[in-house]
């Protein structure tokens, strides 16, 4: 008899609840997270706006492994420290204006329990300093009609802001870390 | 002198104004309201059952939402009176006859159409068609097209057989239809290629697959041949395609995460999900004139009928 680990039946289940899921369920979420970071807004673009950086600046971040820089179609994995891996594509990346839109290509409901999404992160002049927003849409992880509590709306709002709101808190940390004593 | 003056005025207001006795209809998900809006200008809006995905109209002032977390779709009669239709299916795409005899309803997890009789809501048929069927739109008399959004594909229904008689290779994540009556044309939107299909229905054939922005999301085209406003989810903007040339002619900055788009009297409507506002786009200036709240999350529109009854009240 071959006993199967613990910990990987849950990911066997997760696996399993994402075949069903593949595709965008109809009620999509938004996710919205902002932070206002004392340094210029090149400054904080130097950081955050390079597409395969986010492991530098990202707490939750364990790595990231990228291909094709910040040009259309590049992508990334990201690997979370938690477990699990995200790959994203470069949809839309604009240097001079701060700002840059990709998108998730696979789910995989143990980094995340959602079954696509899309982003944008931009960074604006904010009196002295920068506001960096980063914003999207998302399906839940289950798009059936009776989702599992860790897969409903909820769940993918409540892991999807605490992802993007840690990121920024991160961001601003890295950034205006190298300024204060 | 001044009678001239009058004249002219009332004449440029029949070319460029609303066309008498339609309005465009946004159905807000979060909100759960529907906004009417005519012109350049929002003239009523009400409360419907919770989460609307897709609004349709039929020629006699009846509207249709779809709940596709509610498993159900609402009937609004022309006085207001909302009846739910309950369904064992995950609503979302809706094409109704323009008599409100039938309604076609897309069963996102349950890959097929189904077609109700109305007004009872029974069920007359069930059609499979390919994987997660997103939009539906009328073509030919007696064709059905249903975007299949994991088959890359369009499958074509037969509303008198109520059969899946045929598929149509289209791009990546199909998502959005439009179709020219008067050129039997059908546009269709690939969300993930990022670009727009161009099939003459009548030989069933791809005329041209046009690059857009990304994620095109929603599609509608001015019949006779006149230009298909596409919207670009991820760019914010719509790119305007003409129909003639097969190419486009213009890119228009709209809303965040702009969805449906519709035309109606000179005017594109286009519902911007997660700015919560409809950007009203002059269609002769390519360019957005105004910029309408409307409550959270506006996802789909349909040009709507307003009945006798309630223009005269």
């Amino acid at each position: 008899m071959v006993r199967l680990p613990r910990r990987v039946l849950p990911a066997l289940f997760l696996a399993f609840a994402a075949g069903t899921a593949l595709a965008h369920g109809p009620t999509p979420q938004k996710i919205a997270q902002t932070v206002t970071i004392k340094a210029s807004p090149d400054a904080v673009w130097k950081v955050v706006g390079d597409f395969g950086g986010i492991a530098s600046w990202h707490p939750d971040v364990a790595k990231a492994e990228a291909t094709g820089g910040n040009a259309e179609g590049a992508t990334r994995k990201v690997t979370l420290k938690s477990g699990g891996a995200l790959v994203e594509g470069l949809d839309e990346w604009k240097g001079p204006e701060w700002t840059y839109s990709y998108r998730m290509s696979d789910p995989d409901l143990t980094a995340l329990p959602v079954s696509s999404y899309s982003a944008t992160l931009t960074v604006t002049p904010d009196g002295d300093g920068s506001r960096v927003e980063w914003m999207g849409r998302f399906y839940r992880g289950d798009t059936g009609n009776e989702p599992p509590d860790n897969l409903s709306d909820e769940a993918g709002r409540e892991a999807m802001n605490r992802y993007f709101g840690n990121g920024l808190k991160g961001l601003k940390a890295k950034v205006e870390g190298g300024r204060t004593p | 002198m001044t009678t001239c003056r009058s004249c002219l005025v009332f004449l440029i207001v029949l070319i460029a104004g609303p066309a008498a006795g339609q309005a465009v209809v946004v159905a807000s998900q979060q909100g759960a309201r529907l906004t009417r809006i005519e012109g350049e200008a929002v003239t009523a809006s009400f409360t419907v059952p919770a989460s609307p995905a897709v609004v349709a109209a039929d020629g006699r002032g009846r509207l249709y939402v779809s709940h596709p977390d509610g498993r159900a779709v609402s009937v609004i009669e022309p006085d207001g009176a909302v009846r739910r239709l309950p369904l064992p299916a995950q609503a979302f795409g809706l094409a109704v006859e323009p008599d409100g005899s039938r309604l076609y309803v897309g069963d996102w997890s349950g890959h097929r159409v189904l077609c109700l009789s109305l007004p009872t809501g029974a069920v007359a048929g069930e059609i499979p068609v390919g994987p997660d069927p997103a939009s539906l739109v009328l073509g030919e008399p007696g064709r059905l097209y249903v975007a299949e959004r994991e088959g890359r594909s369009v499958g074509v229904i037969d509303m008198g057989a109520l059969r899946r008689v045929g598929g149509l290779p289209v791009g990546d994540g199909p998502f959005a239809l439009a179709y020219d009556p008067d050129l039997a044309r059908l546009y269709v939107a690939n969300v993930r290629s990022n670009d727009v299909t161009v099939i003459d229905a009548a030989a069933g054939q791809v005329l041209a697959t046009i690059p857009v922005g990304t994620a095109p999301y929603g599609v509608a085209v001015v019949s006779g041949g006149g230009p298909v406003l596409v919207t670009n989810q991820h760019a914010a903007s719509v790119s305007v395609i003409e129909a003639r040339a097969l190419s486009v002619s213009a890119t228009i900055p709209v809303g965040r995460y702009p969805e449906g788009v519709a035309i109606l009297g000179g005017f594109a409507y286009v519902a911007n999900w997660f700015s919560d506002d409809v950007s009203v786009i002059d269609l002769a200036a390519r360019k957005e004139v105004r910029r309408l709240p409307v409550a959270e999350g506006p996802r789909t529109l349909a040009v709507a009928r307003i009945a006798p009854a309630e223009a005269a009240r």
